[in-house]
């Protein structure tokens, strides 16, 4: 049930913030899709995976390829989706809870959250990055054979 | 047919690329292929998340370098999509300065969303992300009115002072204060749900993944720059509600 609410949820963000990145037309649908995919993707990561930063870096991963395909739809660069898309898998919780207890004092657990939340960030940098050049790749590949 | 005035619109393009929210590369990429396009015989592109400098020789042989410093980002993707239309464009036809200018100008014309529109968007961003992290449909309610009064706080702010660090700390200590206050009058449930939906908002957690980002595609000083602005203000919206913490004592961690 948290799932279900996680996923419908994870949409309605990306929505939210499709809007506040002034994302136009029928995109916004494709972002705010994308959004739910990413949460579902990681969800679904975590039945196999046993690391979280592997879902998180799986969860890029799908969603770049999303992003790339809408993109190739709508004649358009793919950072256009992937911005908004990639927002729920984002460390903003984890980011946020690192710098309070920065600023409380408590050191421990800021160590362990500041490192918890860069591994997020270089897992979903990571993924992003791989499937993009993935991307390049195919599309060198497709020019230079033409198919 | 290179000139001092066509240089400046192709730095114009690049300029509002990176203000809208293009990745690092796809603004040097984009400047490189347009001055080639003109037949520019060498170009130099240098950019940083703050300045872009673009230095080309021309055929004649003489040298054009221009720079521009970049101070304010505002994400706007249908911006960048025209833009980068507008760039293939003119890679494609290679038209004159006057057409540039002009496209730029409608593109700078079209308007963003409506503000009621932007309003519930900040609305349903931070309702959506409190039931995201766990809250429930009284909490949701209540970060959504309270994201719309972030909104509002923002809006009032940043026309009366643009540091980073300011901005956030009000804005956090609003967003704070807000919390407190309806979950003590007991409207919301859970503090923590709501204010986390909120922090949402304005948590530069996209910017640090940016960072990463340009860091692996060997932009390291972009990436270290997005990387210091994204812990820094981090860092001030966690000032803001350590302050709201002082002023109403022991309720909020």
């Amino acid at each position: 049930m948290i799932y279900a609410q996680q996923i419908i949820t994870a949409f309605l963000g990306s929505l939210g913030f499709s809007i506040l990145f002034n994302i136009r037309g029928r995109k916004i649908w494709y972002a705010a899709s994308g959004g739910m995919l990413s949460w579902a993707t990681y969800l679904l990561g975590g039945l196999w995976l046993g690391s979280e930063m592997t879902q998180y870096f799986i969860a890029a991963i799908i969603v770049t390829i999303y992003s790339e395909i809408c993109a190739r739809i709508e004649k358009t660069p793919a950072t256009i989706f992937l911005t908004a898309t990639i927002i729920p898998l984002v460390p903003g919780q984890a980011l946020y809870y690192t710098m309070s207890y920065a600023v409380n004092g408590l050191l421990g657990e800021f160590a362990a959250n500041a490192s918890y939340t860069v591994g997020i960030a270089v897992a979903i940098a990571a993924g992003i990055m791989a499937a993009s050049s993935l991307f390049r790749i195919l599309s060198a590949l497709r020019d230079h054979f033409g198919f | 047919m290179f000139n001092i005035e066509l240089l400046s619109c192709i730095l114009d393009i690049g300029e509002q690329m990176l203000v809208s929210g293009a990745e690092i590369n796809r603004v040097e990429d984009s400047i490189s292929r347009i001055c080639t396009a003109y037949e520019a015989k060498r170009v130099d592109v240098f950019t940083i998340t703050s300045s872009i400098v673009v230095s080309l020789q021309i055929n004649s042989g003489e040298t054009l370098t221009q720079t521009r410093r970049i101070y304010k980002y505002f994400t706007n993707m249908d911006k960048l999509d025209r833009l980068n239309s507008l760039s293939r464009y003119i890679c494609a036809h290679t038209p004159e300065a006057a057409y540039i200018k002009d496209e730029m100008e409608k593109i700078g014309g079209r308007h963003p969303y409506s503000p009621l529109v932007q309003y519930l968007g900040y609305a349903l961003t931070a309702g959506a992300f409190t039931v995201f992290f766990g809250g429930d449909l009284s909490d949701a309610a209540v970060s959504a009115v309270i994201g719309m009064l972030l909104k509002l706080t923002l809006t009032f702010v940043q026309r009366v002072d643009k540091n980073v660090v300011i901005v956030n700390i009000l804005c956090s200590f609003v967003v704070g204060l807000l919390g407190v206050l309806l979950v003590r009058l007991g409207i919301g449930h859970s503090l923590e749900k709501i204010i986390i939906g909120n922090v949402m908002l304005l948590i530069p957690g996209l910017v640090l993944t940016n960072s990463i980002r340009d860091i692996i595609s060997e932009d390291i000083i972009a990436g270290l720059l997005r990387l210091c602005e994204a812990i820094l203000t981090a860092l001030s919206i966690a000032v803001g509600f350590g302050l709201v913490s002082v002023f109403v004592g022991g309720m909020f961690k």
